[in-house]
């Protein structure tokens, strides 16, 4: 009936070989043991939400200088999904840091812009929900994702500086550099795997907006015809 | 590790949870198209 | 000249309805007085600890204050469609937001003296040295602050539950101007200042021009219909 998404089946495979990978082909980690793993599908997490408020920033500003209601639709549909990959960092993070460091959190810089970063998409989104009027609701949340998307390294920077005031533990610091290769290939696999998913995921919510579009117009030119037809 | 499984089987419920409520929400809009056309249709004759 | 002159003008609009009704500061004032109270009977600090957590609380009512000041901020405008009349006017927009910007930094400026002063006296704090920085400080802090919650309140006025979106939008965004200026004020009260202090000044300033700078350019966005 419809056309299948090209990234379908190149997301399928890079998740079936990443999951290979993540869970046998990669080598226990000696400190860590098995819950480890986490971090295969933990980090590329919070790398794609970073990814979807990018998408925000920049569709909204396309939005604003355009007025095209197909930047609008992007925009929002980066954020519904970047929202749904930082949930999953949120999630995966604390699962893994308690049987590691006993911690289920630490206010480091990471994972307080993560949090940060949750709770502008959040907002965003709440914002799209309240706001009725469809132009409204395109040009606030727009200028609310531009606001909010530049806040976000800002709010990083400044927990790194104000960590040097106050020393706190970290977790899961500098988990890149001393990777074995086996372990970077599983990881840098993974990463793509998720990019992937976020565009498919990012399509697929994009085609719906679409479709919902079409059919708002269908159901107006219905009410003309019968309207004329009276 | 319990925790593994723990902080997989979220993520996977998380997604699927996801990737189900937007075929849901296509097929359901997908339809509601095709009445439509349908209805158009009807109403040219 | 003339876009500060239409600036001008809506400051004194918005401080002459202050003025009038005194709405904003006394609800202001009261609840940072109900928020020292409320601090020293769940916590019982002796001095050691109030010294401590000093800075930290202080910020803390300030930006409740203030949030309760920017709910204010556009909801008469909506009351009497005043706002519409205002867009009508020859006016520029963006002096509109400098205007509505400088009316609440003012109202924020004058709850936090008060404030400061309820705090120095219920906690015996010493700040006769100190002056001279929070004359500083807390302008910085306030201004980043006041100006993304100015834009963001014109924003989430919108919505039917606006009281509740603009904390939520506002707290994420201002968050880094609340730790450089609780950052600062905590380096100012410590002997000597050091080098903290001159960091966190620095990075206020920064702050500010970017989020004074980016919702002048998209104040205009907001206000069309």
């Amino acid at each position: 009936m419809r056309s299948l998404n090209w990234l379908l089946f190149p997301t399928l495979l890079l998740i079936l070989i990443s999951l290979y990978c993540i869970f046998i082909y990669a080598p226990t980690e000696s400190s860590m043991g098995e819950v480890q793993r986490i971090f295969y599908f933990h980090v590329p997490s919070a790398w794609t939400g970073f990814l979807g408020i990018f998408l925000v920033f920049f569709c909204s500003i396309l939005f604003l200088i355009k007025n095209d209601r197909a930047w609008d639709i992007r925009a929002a549909a980066a954020a519904e999904v970047g929202a749904i990959f930082t949930t999953m960092v949120l999630i995966s993070g604390p699962l893994w840091a308690k049987p590691i460091w006993g911690i289920y959190w630490t206010w480091d810089a990471k994972l307080t812009s993560l949090f940060v970063l949750w709770l502008i998409y959040l907002g965003y989104l709440l914002l799209r929900r309240l706001l009725e009027s469809p132009i409204q609701r395109a040009r606030l949340s727009a200028v609310f994702g531009i606001i909010g998307a530049i806040d976000v390294p800002i709010v990083y920077m400044s927990n790194r500086w104000w960590r040097t005031q106050h020393p706190q533990p970290v977790m899961g610091g500098g988990e890149s550099s001393g990777l074995e290769p086996s372990m970077l290939f599983t990881f840098l696999l993974s990463l793509t795997a998720f990019t992937f998913l976020f565009f498919l995921l990012w399509r697929m919510r994009c085609r719906i907006e679409e479709s919902a579009d079409r059919l708002e117009a269908l159901h107006r030119e219905l009410n003309t015809r019968l309207q004329e037809g009276k | 590790m319990n925790f593994l499984f723990a902080a997989y089987t979220a993520i996977w419920i998380v997604l699927s949870w996801y990737l189900f409520s937007l075929s849901r929400r296509q097929k359901r809009v997908e339809n509601e198209l095709t009445r439509m056309e349908a209805k158009i249709k009807e109403s040219l004759k | 000249m003339k876009f500060l002159n239409q600036a001008g003008a809506i400051l004194w609009k918005d401080l002459l309805n202050e003025y009038r009704t005194r709405d904003a500061l006394t609800s202001m004032l009261l609840f940072g007085l109900l928020v020292i109270l409320t601090f020293h009977f769940a916590f019982e600090p002796d001095s050691l600890e109030t010294q401590k957590f000093a800075p930290g609380l202080l910020w803390t009512t300030f930006i409740f204050a203030g949030l309760l000041g920017l709910n204010r901020a556009f909801a008469s405008e909506r009351e009497n469609e005043a706002l519409q009349g205002l867009l009508l006017a020859p006016v520029n927009w963006g002096a509109i937001f400098l205007g509505k910007m400088l009316a609440n930094l003012l109202f924020m400026l004058l709850a936090e003296t008060a404030i400061l002063g309820c705090f120095a006296i219920f906690f015996n704090l010493s700040l006769g040295a100190k002056i001279g920085w929070l004359l500083l400080i807390v302008p910085l802090g306030t201004l980043g602050f006041a100006s993304v919650g100015t834009i963001l309140a014109a924003i989430s006025m919108n919505t039917r539950m606006s009281d509740v979106m603009l904390p939520l939008l506002l707290l994420p965004v201002a968050l880094p101007a609340a730790i450089g200026s609780v950052e600062a004020t905590a380096a100012a009260f410590s002997d000597p200042p050091g080098a903290a202090l001159a960091f966190w000044l620095k990075f206020l300033v920064v702050f500010d021009v970017i989020f004074i700078t980016v919702p002048l350019l998209l104040f205009d966005f907001v206000l069309e219909e």
